[in-house]
């Protein structure tokens, strides 16, 4: 009896610790959460090319909006609003998916996802069908569904300057770029997240992003890279992508001469990356001499990213008259500062003319580049941006190689970093993640503060 | 201009003057005043300046003594060699020490004078400080000046080092404090006075390194107005003063005192300019105020001047304009006048002095007319006598050759009586027009004046002479005419002008018993109608001249001396002049000048 008494005893303990410790790990519905971030949206159309992108954009438009397909974590394309595809030719039918309600309540209709897709790409040709739409163009069917993922391809409803979406979350308050409340969509095809509603408030500092944090806030915010070693030291819940932005210096035109050329060269080659890196940055990030990170491309370390101030002085030697060029950088970032007051010092040392300047129209920028998660659309969009045609949008590693050279050798961005977009949360935010194109997902996280 | 006038203006002029004279020197004390408070207001600011200069230097200095002597300081120096990762822990470390300590300026440097970490220059970090040699040598010195090199600009500040020594490795701290507004606002200044400073980053004068802690910026949109001043001290590198017009307006106007800032070193560089303001304002004011009242009173000073010396001037010149009166009328003829002594003083002595003269002239003037009148009768005596006396001596020849005939000859008494009687009747006939001459002379009759042409009666009277000019018992004379028959009519009697003529044309005969030339002229001369008789005879010496318009004068042998007495009376009565041009041996020329109207 006694030895029963004992071990019922043990098994009811057990049995308690069991209890307790599923109830700590079982997800819980309800509750707010707050997150701040850098970005102060102007609109929250993901087609809207007067807003820059940035991993705040994305990560706002990934909570109301949904693309017809999306990668999964291996980097391979899987269904999402559309349920399958087809490819013939010059064409590519996808299947939309069926019960999908947009939070106005309306059904996603073909041509809902068409009208959607010609906003975002006028020269695409989308035709809708009763259950699909077919987009027919010059591009091969992997590059066109990678194009798919992209948020600006997210289907979106517009209807009288308001946008509505699919997503896990639906608007309730936009003030925009300041602040958007969001709540749970019940009916959301993907199930209703855990979360009540988020609250979101926009053009927050780093600094002062850590400030909430620190003071309980918010659950949710952003960190600059030279904090991420600190803040890791200091045992937060800090989480990192990939280095999936690339911080690179842009010139605002072409190089006009082999002249001119030669001197932003002998810029890439003054600038001392891996002390930037090590210093500035606290050890975040790579040294960069390629647009795509390692990870992305796998060739990346053909790229020098090392100081050879001898050739950059003799490179700088080649030039009759030298430029004064004017530095730009976000005047709003204290490591952009930094980072433009080293670079010049660098450039300096190899006897180039080089003063930072917070004039809206400088000669060159440092620029934040967020990439796509896919290399061939992370190039692609680049490609846009600086007005370099590509002659392929997808194909081999070689392909993908010849095109980095191509934007390279245009002259007018020189690589310098790849830095990992990078989240601190409160303890209380749990299950949520940082995927590798830099965006949080906050599907299945909920809040441990939630009603049980 | 009167002299009453005279001595209004010299009053009114004596009184403005004075007032004038008195707010200038007013205005130059006032002047000597304000500069010499000014002098003594800047002294004192700069002396204030310089004390807190020293007590912030002190600060900056005690300041940077304590964190070198911070254990993470230390640890720096005990590190020796820093690495890139040494400087990526370093990195804030300046900055944020700099903030705990309250210091604008922080950096730490190694042994060689790299930037181990900077509050400043945060991205400088690994590179060496160009002024490191000097630095060093400041080493435990108090603070100095020091214009330190920012990314984009460079900043004034006060500057202390101190090195940390562990080991082998010494780290030096070099802080500062910046020279900013808070510096110079902390100065106490005394109103209307300021100070700015000018930080001396660049050759010529830039508004933007203009430190004003009364703007909200850097410099102020009129700031070039200083760079004269600014760049004067950069050539000179001397204190100096100058006026700085900040507009049109005096009040604006603001004495400036620049002080060159010195670095330290053995180049002494300059680094800064200390300007200190005071404003002129509240002299622009006063010197105003004293204009004002300069303008006020000297302008109320000339009315009463005015006023005043209209009624003393009044007093004054009145006994002197009677008296210009008076001297007027006795000018005029009038001798008799007199003016009213109205007292003692100078110009009652000077009317006193008047009447007598005047009582004088007119006694003498009686005694004149005596003299004169006794002259004439006397000349007329002597004339009478000599004209009487020739026609009597033949009277009496003949009379005494009829009584020897009578007596002697009694049988030739007939022929000789016959003879006796015509001489005694033509000498009688002498007396006679002598005598009526004479009678003539004194009835002269008042002119009957109509409006003639003179030109028309001189031609008349050259017509009557044409015979005798021509005649063959004398030498022949040549008559010229230039007459000017444009000749405006004047107001004359027409007898006694051809009178006066023939009397000249006569005379001209006279004067050329061997023939001459005769030339009678007449013209316009301004007003008057001019008539010239000229001849070729035998001219007259001065004296005879100054005398031959004397009645009973004549230089001829049987003149009665009337006929150009005659003329002179005639032309006189037209209110016209007569004047006579003659040299001995060249003839003479009579003018008569008569008016076109008379008065």
């Amino acid at each position: 009896m006694k030895l029963f008494a004992w071990q019922w005893l043990a098994a009811s303990s057990l049995l308690l610790a069991a209890v307790v410790a599923s109830g700590e790990t079982r997800p819980r519905y309800g509750g707010t959460l707050r997150i701040e971030m850098r970005a102060a949206l102007s609109s929250l159309d993901p087609a809207d090319r007067n807003v820059p992108d940035s991993f705040g954009r994305r990560n706002v438009t990934a909570l109301i909006f949904d693309t017809l397909v999306t990668f999964d974590d291996t980097a391979h394309i899987k269904p999402a609003l559309a349920e399958s595809w087809q490819a013939a030719g010059q064409e590519l039918r996808l299947h939309i998916r069926h019960d999908v309600k947009f939070h106005d309540g309306t059904s996603l209709t073909a041509e809902t996802v068409a009208a959607s897709l010609r906003f975002a790409n006028p020269s695409w040709k989308v035709m809708a069908e009763p259950d699909s739409v077919t987009i027919q163009g010059d591009f091969s069917e992997e590059e066109l569904l990678a194009q798919l993922t992209l948020s600006r391809n997210a289907i979106v409803k517009r209807d009288a300057g308001k946008v509505s979406g699919t997503g896990p979350f639906h608007i309730v308050d936009w003030q925009s770029g300041s602040r958007l409340t969001l709540a749970a969509e019940d009916n959301c095809w993907r199930g209703r997240p855990f979360l009540d509603s988020i609250a979101v408030e926009m053009g927050k500092s780093y600094h002062d992003q850590m400030t909430s944090l620190q003071l309980g806030r918010v659950d949710l915010i952003e960190v600059s890279p030279e904090q991420v070693r600190r803040i890791s030291q200091e045992g937060r819940g800090i989480a990192s992508s990939m280095p999936i932005e690339l911080v690179a210096l842009v010139f605002a035109r072409e190089a006009l001469s082999p002249e001119e050329q030669a001197l932003r060269s002998a810029l890439a080659l003054s600038v001392d990356r891996t002390a930037i890196r090590d210093v500035l940055l606290q050890g975040a990030g790579e040294a960069a001499g390629s647009i795509l990170p390692i990870w992305m491309s796998g060739y990346g370390f053909v790229f020098s990213s090392g100081v050879d101030l001898s050739k950059a002085r003799q490179l700088r030697g080649q030039a009759a008259t030298i430029p004064n060029w004017r530095l730009g950088y976000d005047t709003g970032d204290p490591l952009d500062r930094l980072l433009a007051e080293r670079i010049a010092l660098n450039a300096h040392d190899a006897g180039l003319a080089l003063q930072t300047t917070s004039s809206p129209s400088p000669d060159l920028w440092i620029a934040h580049l967020p990439l796509e998660g896919d290399a061939w659309n992370s190039l692609g969009k680049l490609a846009d941006q600086m007005g370099v045609p590509l002659t392929k949008r997808h194909g081999s590693l070689e392909e993908l190689y010849a095109a980095e050279q191509a934007i390279l050798k245009s002259g007018r961005i020189i690589p310098l970093l790849h830095l990992p977009a990078s989240y601190v949360a409160s303890p209380g935010l749990r299950n949520w993640r940082v995927r590798s194109e830099g965006t949080v997902s906050l599907d299945d996280a909920w809040l441990e503060s939630a009603r049980q | 201009m009167t002299f009453r006038r005279k001595l209004l203006i010299v009053f009114a002029l004596t009184v403005f003057l004075s007032v004038a004279g008195v707010a200038l020197a007013v205005l130059a004390l006032t002047r000597n005043a304000f500069e010499k408070s000014e002098d003594e207001q800047t002294t004192a600011l700069v002396t204030q300046f310089q004390r807190e200069f020293e007590h912030r230097g002190g600060d900056v200095a005690q300041r940077v003594e304590r964190i070198a002597g911070l254990d993470l300081v230390l640890r720096m120096a005990a590190a020796g060699h820093t690495t890139s990762a040494d400087s990526a822990s370093y990195l804030d470390l300046a900055h944020s020490i700099a903030e705990s300590w309250q210091l604008d300026f922080l950096e730490f440097l190694d042994e060689d004078g790299k930037i181990i970490s900077s509050a400043q220059s945060p991205a400088k970090f690994g590179y060496p400080d160009p002024a490191f040699e000097s630095l060093s040598r400041l080493n435990q010195q108090p603070a100095f000046l020091k214009l330190e090199e920012l990314q984009d600009s460079n900043a004034l500040g006060l500057f202390a080092v101190r090195a940390t020594r562990v080991g082998d490795h010494p780290v030096y701290v070099v802080g500062g404090r910046r020279l900013d507004r808070n510096f110079l606002s902390a100065l106490d200044l005394p109103p209307g006075m300021r100070v700015l400073l000018y930080e001396n980053r660049t050759e010529r004068f830039s508004a933007e390194s203009l430190l004003d802690p009364g703007s909200g910026r850097n410099g102020t949109h009129s700031a070039d107005k200083l760079a004269a001043l600014v760049n004067a001290v950069q050539h000179s590198d001397k204190e100096m003063t100058g006026v700085v017009k900040w507009s049109p307006d005096p009040a604006d106007e603001e004495v400036f005192h620049a002080i060159p800032l010195r670095g330290a070193g053995q180049d002494r560089a300059l680094l800064g300019i200390l300007l200190i303001g005071n404003s002129r304002a509240a002299y622009a004011e006063l010197k105003q105020r004293i204009r004002d009242s300069a303008l006020l009173v000297g302008g109320a000073g000339i009315v009463l001047a005015i006023l005043l010396s209209s009624w003393a001037a009044g007093r004054v010149t009145r006994p002197v304009e009677r008296l210009a009166h008076a001297a007027q009328e006795v000018a005029g003829g009038n001798w008799s006048s007199q003016v009213e002594v109205s007292g003692r003083d100078e110009i009652g002595q000077l009317a006193d002095s008047f009447n007598r003269m005047t009582a004088e002239l007119l006694a003498q003037k009686e005694r004149l007319v005596q003299t004169e009148r006794v002259a004439a009768w006397r000349e007329l005596a002597r004339r009478l006598a000599h004209e009487l006396k020739n026609p009597l001596f033949p009277l009496q020849l003949t009379v005494e050759n009829l009584v020897r005939a009578r007596t002697h000859n009694p049988e030739q008494f007939e022929e000789v009586f016959r003879e006796s009687s015509s001489t005694l009747l033509a000498e009688i006939s002498n007396l006679k027009a002598i005598i009526q001459r004479f009678s003539e002379f004194s009835r002269m009759p008042q002119p009957q004046l109509q409006r003639v042409k003179i030109s028309e009666i001189v031609s008349a009277v050259v017509q009557l002479f044409q015979a005798q000019l021509k005649s063959s018992g004398r030498a022949a004379i040549t008559c010229k005419l230039d007459l000017d028959e444009s000749l405006e009519p004047v107001e004359a009697d027409p007898e006694l002008l051809h009178r006066a003529v023939s009397n000249l044309v006569l005379n001209a005969m006279d004067s050329m018993p061997n023939g001459g030339t005769l030339t009678l002229r007449t013209r316009r001369e301004e007003r008057k109608a001019v008539i010239e008789v000229a001849d070729t005879g035998s001219g007259m010496t001065r004296e005879e001249c100054e005398r031959i318009f004397t009645p009973y004068y004549t230089s001829k042998q049987h003149g009665t001396g009337l006929g150009l007495a005659i003329v002179q009376s005639v032309v006189s009565d037209h209110g016209g002049r007569i004047c006579v041009r003659s040299e001995p041996g060249r003839g003479s020329t009579f003018v008569i000048e008569l008016p076109f109207e008379r008065h």
